[in-house]
């Protein structure tokens, strides 16, 4: 059995690796099984995970017994759960035109409460600490830092004032404001730059990793 | 002790060696102890070796304080650890906390490690008052400490310790506020050009000169997030575009709720422009929603109908660059906009018009001139001035402050420093 | 010989040679192939020579096709896999943070590993996970796994797996539900941390084998975050390392490190900064960095010189590219 999923696995990862020479039929039925595959996967998982180990198992909580036949350990069920699943089936309403405008209030609900978790999330860690950590000391105490770590400072700094102002909309990007919008988005681009570099090795990774595949797992020529 | 009458030394000198002796039937709980002293300490049973007695010091200054701001369900405990546990090698195994309940039998709550000098207590009950107490033990002596005075936690109704999270987010909220309804009243709210805009006219007309489709693609994330409400406020724009010259426009999605939200705008759009029969549910369709298999769907549609332009708007993960090298491979002039940095760079060198970020929302608020879009967009350029004004004075009042040693400047660190500090 | 003809030809042909090869392999007559260090020079200078060709076909005018970008970057990755030539990894800032924070741990320490990632990322995170676990399972750290992603669970007992058969992990007689336990997935993205900040147990009911948590020994005292002494989380997207940043370190004060795939790694810098994490890995060169650091031979390691020929291959593309563009531009000016 091993060997036909080694096979299997090679003939679905070369085909694709195909489409690199043309489209071709053989590309083709491998992204029509990924699909197909991935859509019955994800379709199991959340059914499984969401529907029956959250809410039905929340609702309805499996007995435990002992070896003596006594209950032990049941959990309490949560009702809560259900008002839940009631938005969930609003939601579907969505699929039938006449009363598809009952899945806005489900749709309100979820948009609501993520801005408001989202809110406090994303203006605590992504705003306010990195404001408090950007107001460094340029040259440190008494000028002890390294060439290294004033200049590492001056670009930090810099750049993240920079880029404020090119993303800052209120105000056309002229004269002076222009000027540091520019510098903004020069530091911008050059963290792209880095960035897209970072992502080359992240996608080398994906394929080293496939060559590893068919060369030491299917194969056999390499360890 | 004192020294007194005989009877008065009798007494205490029987009760200290009644002590004592207990002492040795409790080095039972200590003996059977592996690698993991705490593991085995609640076994009384084993027999307690001939060895010298390890005294160890108790801990001090055992304080149990309520934890503010919380629905009155935490104390919290700080202690300073026994002085035998500070020391080089340390004699001291571990500690057991023991808790009390309305002045019940006291259970054991905890066992930690060396050197822990605090714990917090949670899922109490405001009603109830509790008390701790603090055994240190070594391999065959126990120490206990005083017990606390007995506690109720309570509830308090506000955390003030986020009191400038709160007012910071006042300000920038009530700016948004105050935007969105000055555009509701009919005031002109200024949005600087965006660069990638014009182009969109410009691609559209491209599209239908070549008798190509158009393909949209809205991230591949659900309705609940913003960029794909961005996306889809641009296909709303395209849409009205395309319904004019009666381009054709292909739209596969991830997602089934954008399916049917991308359906209503495109179908409004048709409708406005007076073709409704033009319009065809089979414009939008729902492919899968794994990340991969969209994108391999995705290809293979660029790949065989050839678009003359395609427009990825909205949040994309690791596809970004399949999808924008795939369209760049067919010659299809593309637009694409998100906010998710580290797609950017792909959109940038595949893509012959980039909205890099919040360019994406800013485009959205543009096109649509939605008093809400508009009225936020100015409300978080608020936001960004406090940032800004918060960097440039806090840098310099700390360069100046710190090489200076200027007091005052200090003082304005200092200051910014409480104000942008999180708990 | 028409071009489909030619194509199946060579579809035929590899097929074969796959099919020979597979045979040798099962039936043991293909060996590993190694190549000498004389023969890897060689190599290198040839692929060297190819790219210099290609750099001066680009300057007669002659553009090479893109299939053959994509040959040469195969050829790349696939021939490091046979060369005996190492490469050394210099330790970054972030990696050592990450390992002083770690090594700082006294014994018997709760550490909460998250596997926040799927298969498609494993090539880059899994060497990651495996050294860190081999790291704090040979200095007595208690490992507790749990997973935000459906898949990352499964990564996490394939990564315990091969690290549960090293043989000074053998030796200390590890016991799953003592020393290590895995609490499986659970759906709920960042809710799911947040109920973890209060009661682990809300979110956790049992273990992957399906024990009750209340029996597991490892989690007996384990209420929520303020009994973890560290947290380590592997992550490829969402839900991932800026929500436990957002929920478990600025809100309930953990202290926690991150593995991240090199496409997220550059946005983390910010957090790293900030404090926020104690250290971040980046992609195949971080999960190399820390097994050179904590001296685990993995995957990391072994990937990394088809990384270096990968990023040298593209370096010259670019530069051949710039050069295409430029003499382009050039000859529409005269032109003009």
């Amino acid at each position: 059995m091993e060997h036909v999923a080694l096979w299997i696995a090679a003939f679905l990862t070369l085909g694709i690796y195909s489409f690199l020479y043309k489209d071709n039929i053989w590309y083709k039925l491998c992204e029509s099984i990924f699909v197909g595959i991935s859509a019955g996967y994800w379709f199991v998982v959340l059914f499984w995970d969401n529907i029956y180990g959250k809410f039905w198992v929340g609702v309805f909580p499996p007995k435990a017994y002992n070896d003596a036949g006594e209950l032990v350990n049941s959990a309490e069920p949560d009702y809560l759960l259900i008002v839940g699943a009631v938005l969930g089936v609003m939601m579907i309403s969505r699929l039938i035109p006449k009363i598809g405008w009952v899945s806005r209030w489900p749709l309100a609900f979820i948009v609501g409460s993520t801005s408001g978790l989202y809110l406090i999330n994303y203006f605590t860690s992504n705003m306010m600490r990195q404001v408090e950590a950007t107001i460094i000391p340029l040259f440190g105490m008494n000028y002890e830092l390294s060439a290294y770590d004033i200049i590492g400072n001056l670009v930090i700094v810099i750049g993240t004032f920079t880029g404020l102002v090119y993303f800052f909309f209120s105000k056309e990007h002229k004269g002076w404001f222009g000027r540091t919008a520019k510098i903004g988005i020069w530091t911008i681009m050059i963290t792209f730059g880095a960035s897209f570099g970072y992502t080359v090795m992240s996608r080398m990774s994906l394929l080293i990793g496939r060559i590893d595949f068919l060369f030491g797992d299917w194969l056999g020529l390499i360890k | 002790m004192h020294v007194g009458k005989s009877t008065s030394l009798y007494l205490p000198q029987l009760f200290f060696l009644f002590l004592f002796i207990c002492n040795f039937l409790l080095l039972s709980l200590v003996y059977a102890q592996t690698d993991d002293p705490l593991l085995n300490s609640e076994d009384s049973s084993v027999a307690i070796p001939d060895s010298e007695l390890v005294v160890v010091a108790p801990v001090t200054s055992l304080i149990a304080e309520d934890y503010k701001y919380d629905d009155g369900k935490q104390i919290n405990l700080s202690w300073v650890p026994s002085i035998d546990d500070q020391l080089v090698g340390s004699k001291v195994l571990g500690y057991r906390l023991f808790r009390i309940i309305d002045d019940g039998k006291p259970e054991l709550l905890a066992k930690l490690r060396c050197g822990a000098n605090s714990y917090s207590d949670g899922k109490l009950k405001s009603e109830s008052v509790y008390s701790y107490y603090l055994e240190a033990f070594s391999k065959n002596f126990i120490a206990t400490s005083t017990r606390t005075v007995p506690i109720s936690p309570e509830r308090e109704w506000i955390n003030f310790d986020r009191k400038y999270l709160f007012l910071l987010a006042f300000i920038i909220g009530g700016a948004v506020i105050f935007f969105i309804e000055s555009a509701r009243r009919g005031k002109k709210l200024f949005v600087r050009k965006i660069a990638g805009l014009e182009a969109v006219d410009e691609a559209i007309g491209r599209a239908t000169e070549m008798g190509r489709p158009i393909l949209f693609i809205p991230g591949i994330l659900d309705m609940n997030d913003v960029q794909t409400l961005a996306g889809i406020t641009i296909l709303g724009r395209v849409s009205q575009q395309i319904a004019n010259y009666d381009t054709k426009i292909r739209m596969p999605v991830s997602r089934s709720l954008v399916m049917t939200a991308a359906r209503e705008t495109i179908k409004a759009a048709y409708q406005t422009a007076g073709r409704p029969d033009q319009y065809s549910d089979d414009m939008v369709n729902y492919v899968t929603d794994e990340q991969f298999g969209y994108v391999a769907a995705v290809d293979g549609i660029m790949v065989r109908e050839k678009p003359a332009t395609v427009f990825l708007m909205g949040a994309f993960f690791a596809e970004s660059l399949i999808l924008a090298e795939t369209g760049n491979s067919v010659g299809a002039i593309q637009i694409a906009g998100t906010a998710r940095p580290a797609q950017l760079p792909f959109f940038i060198a595949a893509c012959d018009f980039t909205l890099i970020g919040e360019e994406l929302f800013a485009a959205s608020a543009y096109l649509s001139g939605e008093p809400k879009q508009l009225g936020s967009l100015k409300g978080q350029d608020v936001g960004k001035g406090i940032a800004m004004a918060a960097i440039l004075i806090g840098v310099l009042a700390e360069t100046i402050g710190t090489a200076w040693n200027v007091e005052f400047m200090n003082d304005v660190v200092r200051w910014l420093t409480i104000l942008f500090t999180t708990q | 010989m028409s071009t489909r003809a030619k194509e199946i030809l060579v579809i035929g042909i590899v097929l074969l040679f796959s099919i020979i090869i597979y045979l040798g392999k099962v039936f043991g007559w293909v060996e590993v192939i190694r190549f000498s260090p004389l023969v890897s020079m060689i190599l290198i200078g040839i692929l060297f020579l190819a790219l210099l060709y290609i750099l001066v076909l680009t300057l007669k005018g002659h553009l090479i096709e893109r299939r053959a970008v994509f040959l040469f970057v195969a050829i790349s990755v696939a021939l490091p896999f046979f060369m005996t030539i190492s490469q050394s990894a210099r330790i970054s800032p972030e990696v050592q943070q990450l390992y002083d924070n770690v090594s700082e741990l006294p014994k018997g320490s709760k550490v909460l590993v998250s596997f926040d990632f799927d298969p498609p990322s494993a090539p880059e995170l899994q060497p990651m996970a495996e050294s860190f676990l081999h790291y704090c399972l040979l200095n007595d750290l208690k490992v507790i796994i749990m997973g935000l992603w459906p898949q990352g669970p499964q990564q996490a007992n394939l990564a315990m797996d091969r690290v549960l058969k090293k043989e000074d992990i053998i030796a200390k007689k590890l016991r799953d539900g003592k020393d290590y336990v895995n609490l499986g997935f659970q759906a709920g993205n960042e809710f799911v941390i947040k109920g973890m900040g209060a009661d682990f147990s809300s979110m956790f009911k049992s273990d992957y084998s399906g024990n009750s948590y209340h029996d597991i020994e490892i989690v007996k005292n384990v209420k929520n975050f303020s009994d973890i002494d560290f947290a380590f989380n592997l992550s490829a997207g969402y839900p991932g390392t800026q929500e436990w940043v957002q929920i478990a370190v600025d809100r309930y004060g953990l202290s926690m490190g991150a593995g991240n795939t090199a496409v997220q790694a550059p946005m983390m810098y910010t957090y790293v900064n900030a404090g926020q994490l104690k250290g971040l890995l980046g992609g195949i060169k971080g999960a190399a960095e820390f097994e050179n650091i904590v001296d685990y031979i993995g995957k990391g390691t072994k990937y990394m010189l088809s990384q270096s020929f990968a990023h040298m291959i593209v370096i010259a593309f670019i530069i051949i590219g710039n050069v295409a563009y430029f003499k382009n531009e050039r000859g529409k000016k005269k032109k003009h």
